[in-house]
């Protein structure tokens, strides 16, 4: 394939940077394509090609077989480029191996907590003027007096002097319908739209009295910007209306004084056992929730070691017998009794208030554990984050990242952005503080619009937060039993309060008291997790197999089809266009004159078959062209396109071409 | 490959000129020899373009037909994979917005509806006198829900009819039992029960004094082992047997329920509406924060469960979006738990039953329904769980039960208890003749009774105990749906009011609703059902070898043992066809040449002149054969 020297011998005197470029062009010369024209070049490839199909549309004969040839071959490349695009959509799917092992496992994390959050008897100092505020409102709605009871006696002894904050919030008695419903809709702004409040709501309407208990939230700048938020029940009313009030007061106390006014260890835990060896306050590490007060976490790993379970069975996971209290229960703040308790992982942070699960007094609830840990592939499988580092908001709880910390976090943000200060039931980001009605005025209207946004999805949270990849489980099974049973109520209530009894010289009540034991039901554990499903190599080995089917093609062949279909293609366009351009160019450099001549010329340039011999002679012999035998001597020298060629070269060429034509 | 082509001693020329839309060749020779030049086939073009020599022909052949076999093989190994068509499950966390799914509520409390109330009255007199019966006088119980009036003036009236009846009981047992069931029913009519026609439904319905409880001791265990039930015939008489229970409650519940399905009947179905009040069951509803609206329950009422409420049954309103997974977000419930129609036979327990379902489905409280306890707030957190089959070659399983043989009765979505209650629906109406309460009418049926059709009872305990015991096709013409959620609940529970809270609660929910409340607290539960986490876990079948896959292996071992392709076959194809068409030509022209005056051409002369004719096969129009 090497072309003459004469090159070599002309670039011999040049500077020495062409002869490298003159050496390069003898030893890797760089010819054109394999056909002048576009149709032979198709032709040429068809013939030669290893891509079955190709070749029967050239040497089909008869129209009809031709046409139906390259039907196929045409249908045969589109099969293969649909089933290559499933393959490649379907290359990031993954499958899911779920192992179960039998091993010694790790214990949870146990967190336990009483749902009442602060002695009631320690909170009157703070509380006595909203209780009496409350006391007032149900004895002017429901007629309810408690005569007998100690707690409004004792709150007419705190009744100091009071501030008048309560009435910035009352509670309301709608009554008139029509009145409130124009009201509103002077007021604007409601909860949401159409939901707080029916005309002609027949839960409203209820009852024997037809009036609704809510309250009133307005815009401290602005106080025709109101919010009424009314219930279905008066309880419901009640509560709202008083947490409200309440996590105001409670936003005021300092830290310390909270967890002093809330249950110690030593009141809340009576006994404890783990694994069958009896422990004490020591395995327990306070954690202050907001709305649970004090609670006790088993097992959170501060110490260093992690506990574990030898054995599956209730006998070896943990019992405690919890101490409640229900004489210092909040009436208006809490109205259920008993426990909250929450498994988590050590480095998880326990939502009690939100997935808590409730055990009852006077019973002892059993808690099967069933461990299952999971993990998900990451980006591009599937959206979710490993660590929460790419999330751009600040974890605000000092634990592991989840769903539920991002959300939180991402909504105390906005809190702090928009309203100034930081809400009650959730940590402080840093440099804010909690809420309360004497700094932030506005604060509750402008948390329930917030909050209005929230569900509604407005603030973005629910965008920018993404589920974690891997997350454990622990699947609870609960059963509830009566304890202690009549026969062994005696004894043991009696056991228990003289263990007690040293600082609390009262007996103890058994509704006073709940058992509860946490365990693992068996020693399995179920892990699932996410592998690729497709690898490199299997994508490419099913490449293969559809060109294979199809057309037997390979990956040669496809860069075959990239060096004759788009390199080999474009050059001969180009050429084309450069020649014709040139042509014209040319022509319009001689005129009119020229016109003529200038048509001959093209008719003579690369359709001239005389040209076509001067790459060969392979070229030939591979295309078995018939010879141009009977064809007229070129009159012209040919082609323009030359110039994109060697010039030299061509010259050399062209009397053997003209040779070859003669014979 | 290709028989030898007859004749021919050289292929045509291939001079370009002008194309016919169809050609062919000139004979079979030129044929072949234009397929061995031009096929893409390896191996064959060894084997039958090598030339002469003989060694290498066989062992061409001898490689090509192993690596045949092993092709197909292998080909025959991936069919048998695909056409079982095997599945592998994946599992996916979704964390998309979700619904909160619907939640049923029952108040275990089925209403004493006016008209059958006198009957009901009666029924509960014969469940009285049955434990009297049973048992003995000391272990009678006031089971009657009379008023105390009415029990006054109907007291003496009772004591006679009671004695009478005892009397008869007794003769009963050891009579004759066709001719006792002759007399029975003769005496029912000649003493019938003195009804006052209180309701127009009362006077032509009489409760029947053909089941009654009896004890059976079983033989061979003297008198400690007995068993309590009732008896039920077929419409002759001839084939019956006793439904009975080692227990007397169970028997007698069992007894109850079948004489009040009777009753029930007796509803015309506008009378069966729902006919409590909203507020009577449900004293406050609130989710996510706010008070329901009217439009969010549907109310229904259940013989056996009573009042029924379904929340968010449609699933469509986006106020019952679950936006945080967390209590406070959830579906907060104060209900009534106080029973006060009492039917005492019929429930046994107190409380509320639960159920959470997905929408647009009946709920099948029986099923799946939970029970909650009075006096308790209960906090049932809930994970969704989706379960996605295949269906079509991979499984059988239904979308939405359109392709499915059994009609479906109910109004609402697919799911495989409606389907199979659809299903046991039909049979009795095909076998007895009449359906049963529990379940939907289809149009132009009626409800069974035993006044019309005596023997429904007989019929229907044999259809229900070979549905059980599988006999029944229901369970093949109900295939399972392709989507399904379900709902994992775990429950906590407390004390609910509390102590100290428990007095302005009970004050607060008598002012506002008609609650009248005892001393106790056990009438009043707190029900709350939130999401534990909004992501719901979804198992899935996927098929293992997909369409696209099999293809890719088909090519992989085409290419491995055989370098051929589709295009090849399709070659080879053509190849056939074109011998096909060849051969019919030949003969063609030799039977016109047969029949023609001139001499008969061989083959070869044959050839040369098809060959010379057209100068380079036949020209064929589109039309021609």
């Amino acid at each position: 394939m090497a072309p003459p020297g004469p090159e070599a011998g002309r670039a011999a005197g040049t500077a020495p940077g062409k002869k490298i470029t003159a050496r390069l062009k003898r030893t890797l010369p760089v010819r054109g394509p394999q056909a002048p024209t576009l149709s032979e070049l198709m032709r040429w490839y068809c013939l030669n090609t290893n891509t079955h199909g190709c070749r029967r549309i050239v040497v089909s004969r008869g129209r009809l077989r031709r046409l139906l040839w390259i039907l196929l071959t045409l249908s045969a490349v589109g099969l293969i480029l649909w089933q290559c695009a499933e393959l490649l959509m379907n290359y990031y799917s993954a499958s899911v191996s779920v192992t179960v092992q039998f091993q010694k496992l790790p214990f949870p994390a146990v967190t336990i907590c009483n749902i009442n959050p602060y002695k009631y008897s320690a909170m009157k100092e703070y509380l006595s003027e909203l209780d009496k505020e409350t006391k007032k409102a149900l004895e002017t709605f429901y007629g309810f007096s408690e005569g007998k009871s100690k707690v409004r006696r004792s709150v007419e002894d705190w009744n100091s002097t009071g501030s008048d904050f309560f009435e910035q919030i009352p509670l309301l008695k709608v009554e008139d319908f029509s009145r409130t419903a124009t009201e509103l809709h002077s007021g604007q702004k409601r909860r949401i739209e159409g939901s707080v409040f029916h005309k002609d709501s027949s839960i409203v309407n209820s009852g024997d009295s037809n009036d609704i208990i809510g309250f009133q939230l307005c815009d401290a700048n602005n106080s025709s910007e109101c919010a009424l938020y009314t219930f279905s029940s008066g309880v419901n009313a009640i509560q709202e209306w008083y947490k409200l009030h309440y996590m105001n007061i409670m936003a005021q106390i300092p830290l310390e004084t909270k967890e002093k006014l809330s249950y110690s260890a030593e009141d809340f835990l009576l006994t404890c056992f783990f694994d069958g060896i009896s422990c004490d306050k020591r395995h327990f590490t306070r954690f202050h929730h907001p709305l649970h007060g004090n609670c006790y976490t088993f097992n959170s790993g501060e110490s260093g070691t992690i506990l574990s379970t030898s054995t599956g069975g209730s006998e070896y996971g943990l019992q405690v017998v919890l101490y409640i209290d229900e004489a210092e229960y909040n009436p208006f703040l809490v109205t259920s009794t008993g426990a909250k308790i929450m498994i988590h992982d050590q480095n998880e942070y326990p939502f009690i208030e939100d997935i808590g699960t409730e055990i009852e007094t006077a019973a002892a609830t059993s808690i099967g554990m069933h461990f299952t840990q999971s993990r998900k592939l990451s980006k591009p499988y599937s959206d979710c984050t490993e660590t929460g580092a790419d999330i751009p908001v600040e974890n605000l709880y000092n634990k592991s990242y989840s769903l539920q910390i991002c959300l939180h976090s991402c909504f105390q943000k906005a809190m702090v952005d928009s309203c100034g200060c930081a809400q009650y039931a959730q940590p402080l980001p840093a440099g804010a503080e909690y809420c309360n009605y004497k700094k932030n005025p506005n604060w509750m209207y402008c948390y329930y619009r917030l909050h209005e946004k929230f569900v509604k999805e407005q603030l973005g949270c629910q965008q920018i937060c993404k589920d974690a990849c891997s997350f454990k489980e622990w699947a609870l099974t609960t059963s509830i039993a009566q304890w202690p049973s009549v026969v062994s109520e005696d004894w043991m209530l009696r056991v228990l309060s003289w263990d007690k009894g040293q600082k609390l010289n009262k007996k103890l009540n058994k509704t006073d008291l709940a058992n509860l034991m946490v365990f693992y039901k068996d020693l399995n554990e179920r892990f699932i997790s996410e592998n690729p499903a497709n690898t490199l190599v299997i994508l490419l080995s099913n490449f293969g197999g559809q060109l294979g089917l199809w057309m037997s093609c390979s990956v040669v062949c496809v860069i075959e089809i990239v060096e004759v279909f788009f390199i080999d293609s474009l050059s001969i366009v180009t050429r084309h266009q450069w020649q014709r351009a040139k042509k014209w160019w040319s022509g319009r450099r001689r005129g009119g004159a020229g016109q003529a001549q200038a048509g001959d010329e093209e008719r003579q340039g690369h359709d001239n078959p005389a040209c076509v011999d001067e790459d060969l002679p392979t070229f030939t012999t591979a295309l078995r062209l018939p010879l141009p035998q009977d064809s007229p001597l070129p009159r012209t020298p040919p082609p323009n396109y030359s110039t994109l060629r060697l010039e030299t070269a061509f010259t050399e060429q062209l009397p053997d071409t003209l040779e070859l034509g003669r014979h | 490959m290709e028989p030898e082509p007859p004749g021919g001693e050289e292929g045509g020329g291939e001079e370009p000129g002008e194309e016919g839309l169809i050609e062919f060749y000139g004979s079979f020779k030129e044929m072949f020899e234009f397929f061995c030049k031009n096929t893409t086939i390896h191996g064959t073009v060894r084997l039958v373009c090598s030339g002469r020599n003989r060694a290498k022909t066989v062992f061409w052949t001898l490689l090509l037909l192993a690596s045949l076999a092993m092709l197909y093989w292998q080909f025959a190994l991936m069919f048998s994979q695909f056409w079982a068509y095997p599945v592998v499950l994946t599992m996916s966390m979704d964390s998309e917005p979700k619904m909160f799914p619907a939640v049923t509520v029952c108040n275990l409390d089925p209403y004493r509806f006016e008209p059958i109330s006198e009957q009901l009255e009666q029924l509960e007199r014969m469940a009285e006198e049955s434990l009297t019966f049973l048992y003995g006088p000391t272990a009678s119980a006031r089971l009657s829900h009379r008023r105390d009036r009415d029990r006054d003036r109907d007291r003496d009236k009772d004591k006679d009819r009671d004695k009478e009846k005892d009397k008869d009981r007794d003769k009963n047992k050891d009579r004759d039992r066709d001719k006792g069931r002759d007399r029975d029913k003769g005496r029912d009519r000649d003493k019938a029960i003195p009804v006052q026609p209180r309701a127009n439904l009362s006077t032509n319905f009489r409760l029947s004094q053909n089941f009654s409880l009896v004890r059976m001791w079983e033989p061979g265990e003297g008198r400690k082992h007995s068993r309590v039930g009732f008896q039920l015939c077929n419409s002759t008489g001839g084939d019956c047997f006793y439904s009975s229970h080692v227990s007397g409650t169970a028997a007698l519940q069992e007894w109850f329920r079948f004489h009040f399905i009777n009753l029930l009947a007796q509803l015309p179905p506008a009378l069966a509406r729902h006919p409590q009040r909203f507020q009577d069951l449900v004293y406050s509803c609130q989710y996510d924060g706010e008070p329901c609206r009217p439009s969010d329950y549907i109310p229904f009422h259940h013989p056996v469960f009573g009042s029924c409420y379904t929340f968010n049954s449609k699933g469509t309103d986006p106020f019952w979006r679950a936006t945080k997974p967390g209590i406070p977000y959830g579906l907060s419930l104060i209900l009534r738990a106080e029973q006060q129609e009492h039917i005492p036979l019929l429930s046994t327990v107190a409380g509320v039953k639960v159920m959470i379902h997905s929408h647009n489905q009946t709920p099948f409280l029986e099923h799946e329904g939970f029970h909650i306890r009075p006096g308790i707030a209960t906090t049932i957190g809930i994970r969704q769980d989706q379960v996605n089959r295949l269906g079509g070659n991979y499984g059988k399983c239904t979308t939405d039960g359109a392709d499915v043989a059994v009609e479906l009765l109910y109004n609402s979505s697919y799911t495989l208890q409606a389907c199979l209650h659809s299903c046991f629906q039909r049979a009795m109406l095909r076998h007895c003749g009449c359906g049963h309460i529990y379940y939907p009418l289809p149009a132009g049926a009626r409800y069974c009774d035993y006044r019309r059709q005596p023997a429904w009872g007989h019929c229907f305990y044999q259809l229900h105990w070979r549905l059980r015991s599988h006999r029944l096709d229901c369970f093949q013409h109900c295939p399972k749906p392709c989507r399904e959620s379900l709902y994992k609940v775990s429950a906590g529970t407390a004390k609910w009011p509390s102590v100290k809270s428990q007095d302005w609660v009970r004050q607060a929910l008598r002012h506002q609703n008609s609650y009248s409340s005892s001393s106790s607290r056990r009438d009043v539960a707190k029900v709350t059902i939130f999401y534990r986490q909004l992501s719901s876990q979804a198992v899935r079948e996927a098929p293992l070898l997909s369409e696209n896959l099999l293809l890719s292996s088909m090519g992989s071992q085409w290419s491995l043992w055989f370098g051929s392709s589709v295009l090849s076959v399709v070659e080879m194809l053509e190849l056939l066809l074109d011998t096909l068409v060849l051969s019919l030509l030949f003969c063609f022209q030799r039977f016109h040449a047969g029949r023609s005056p001139r001499p008969i051409p061989n083959s070869r002369e044959n050839s040369r002149e098809s060959r010379e004719e057209p100068g380079k096969g036949q020209e064929w129009d589109l039309g021609q054969p």
